[in-house]
């Protein structure tokens, strides 16, 4: 699956610059506009060490991002599943907060926290959240009745056992989509980086920016596809081991 | 019943004749895109007053004038055929110069670079390079503000690590909390903002000018392709006469209030007493004094941006940016 992953990237990647090299030559665009390959491979053989250090970088505060708003979304989601008053104040409130564009929010996160890894860690962790907890409260508020009416009608259920059925039934969902959350997650932090972080691939790309360097900014965006396919593998990989222990597992205890 | 035979064809040969006229002069206006390299306010009055009181119409011209924005390269417009003018700071120019952008300098807007550092009067006093030493100052990493505060620290045998620096980002908590003492800002725009609100605290600033210490490194200029150069003098003519005229009006204070208006139309947010300091501060900065033409081209400072961005390993070889002036426009 890794593997999978990474060539799928290295495909897509060379498609995309395929294009762009043939705008540049039906176009007859300087260097300045596109950059010729011999720019981008020169370009790539001078950065390509710091900007892995710098993908690093990135990637530990989206790790530990991603693992917040996983924690979050199951936190609300549990929260929110009732559809009682509470249940609808936590879920309004949760989506309220996901309307405000990021860049609307950041001056005030940058003024309270600085422009260092909390900044960065609390964005990334921002948008990576709500895709999340949409999923995670659309599972937790379905009730999976045919189970969950054996439980109830014997006076056994309680709500971390109706948490428990609802996400076993839907380990699948939830483990797709905390893996395709890892790809938000890099993105939120990569947007902290790039609005006002003194670290990390984000800030990186920012001054490849200001110095119109496109040829820098391609290979920015190849280190960060692939240590964001290298990570989603490894994600999915987790995700396929855990539902196979944890299913036969909870399989026998449910039954 | 004779004139009345005599008067139709007649009414209908007057009626050819003024359609036809009409659709010479349509036929004569032409449409160009000009892009600037920054969002509409006070520092590009004269591009607004070009537009809003008829000075590209005089010229028979037709001007999209659009906002610029980090993202948005001029340049690279000119090359993909998006727009026929642009601003574009030295840097630019020099760097797409080095890459085989065709490019030509038509006018340069600011003679003195408003790229400068504000500080508080009660914490410092720069008279010599040397009074930078230890000082905290902020920076932009890859900025031009960069290279400058390098060539400088250089000159007075300095680095940056014989300065305490921050990175700059778009908020000014760090000054003005004074966890900074030296903050980059465009002197005509953020500096005009940032001077007020210190007043009103009661605190002094001035602004750090790099070129009072010899370091002349250009701002903005007009640029165009060199194709659209070679094809359509005639077109850059009339635009560029009517540009620097606008300019000419723009900044003279006779015409402030007729300026301001017109800013206002397209910079809704800002108030109008800080259009007023903006618009005396550009001022300054775009004519300095009444003898220097609006769009001169400093070819001394241009070849000293480029030499600078040589040295900072910026650009890898020379690009003879003066070659790409085009001096005969300005006097």
């Amino acid at each position: 699956m890794l593997f999978r992953r990474i060539y799928q990237f290295m495909i897509v990647y060379a498609v995309f610059l395929a294009i762009l090299l043939a705008v540049k030559k039906g176009l007859s665009l300087s260097d300045y506009v596109i950059p010729g390959l011999p720019l981008i491979l020169e370009t790539a053989v001078q950065m390509s060490a710091g900007y892995l250090r710098d993908v690093m970088d990135t990637l530990s505060v989206t790790v530990l991002g991603q693992g917040i708003s996983i924690f979050m979304a199951f936190f609300v989601g549990i929260l929110g599943r009732k559809s009682s008053w509470a249940g609808s104040m936590i879920r309004v409130t949760a989506y309220n907060i996901q309307a405000y564009p990021i860049v609307a929010l950041a001056p005030i996160i940058f003024i309270l926290l600085g422009d260092g890894f909390l900044s960065r860690l609390l964005i990334a962790s921002m948008i990576c959240y709500f895709p999340l907890l949409l999923s995670v409260l659309g599972v937790m508020a379905a009730p999976v009745e045919n189970i969950e009416h054996f439980y109830i009608a014997t006076g056994r259920m309680r709500w971390q056992l109706e948490v428990k059925i609802r996400a076993f039934e839907n380990l699948s969902k939830l483990t797709t989509v905390i893996a395709g959350s890892a790809t938000l997650a890099m993105a939120g932090t990569i947007v902290a980086e790039f609005i006002a972080a003194n670290a990390g691939i984000g800030y990186s790309i920012r001054i490849a920016l200001y110095q119109s360097n496109l040829a820098a900014i391609l290979t920015a965006l190849f280190m960060i596809g692939i240590i964001i396919s290298i990570y989603q593998g490894i994600l999915e990989t987790l995700g396929e081991m855990v539902k196979a222990k944890w299913g036969s597992e909870n399989k026998e205890e449910l039954l | 019943m004779k004139h009345a035979n005599i008067l139709g064809p007649l009414l209908v040969m007057i009626a050819c004749i003024c359609i036809a006229g009409l659709s010479d002069s349509r036929a004569e206006q032409i449409s160009l895109n000009y892009r600037l390299k920054w969002l509409f306010n006070t520092s590009v009055a004269g591009d607004i007053l070009a537009q809003e009181k008829g000075y590209f119409a005089a010229a028979g011209l037709v001007v999209t004038v659009k906002e610029g924005s980090p993202e948005k390269d001029a340049i690279k417009e000119l090359e993909l055929g998006y727009a026929d003018f642009g601003v574009a700071s030295a840097d630019q120019v020099i760097r797409a110069l080095e890459k085989g952008a065709d490019v030509v300098v038509l006018a340069q807007i600011f003679q003195t670079n408003p790229m400068q550092w504000i500080y508080r009067d009660s914490q410092i006093q720069i008279t010599r390079l040397s009074d930078l030493q230890g000082c905290r100052m902020g920076i932009t990493y890859g900025g031009n503000d960069e290279t400058i505060m390098k060539t400088l620290l250089a000159k007075a045998g300095l680095t940056l690590r014989d300065v305490q620096v921050t990175g700059v980002r778009f908020d000014f908590t760090p000054f003005l909390r004074k966890q900074v003492t030296l903050w980059p800002v465009y002197r005509n725009s953020q500096g005009v903002i940032l001077a007020g609100q210190l007043a009103r605290e009661g605190e002094s600033v001035r602004f750090f000018n790099p070129a009072d210490f010899g370091v002349d490194f250009v701002a903005n200029s007009v640029v165009t392709s060199g194709k659209m150069a070679a094809d359509h003098p005639d077109q850059i003519e009339r635009f560029l006469s009517a540009l620097l005229k606008a300019w000419e009006a723009a900044m003279d204070p006779a015409n402030q209030d007729q300026v301001l208006a017109a800013v206002k139309k397209y910079d809704t947010g800002t108030q109008g007493d800080v259009q007023k300091a903006q618009l005396d501060a550009t001022r300054n900065l775009v004519k300095p004094r009444p003898d220097i033409a609006v769009g001169r081209i400093q070819q001394a400072a241009w070849a000293q941006t480029e030499a600078i961005m040589l040295e900072q390993g910026l650009i890898r070889q020379p690009v003879d940016v003066t070659s790409r002036l085009s001096m005969h426009h300005v006097k």
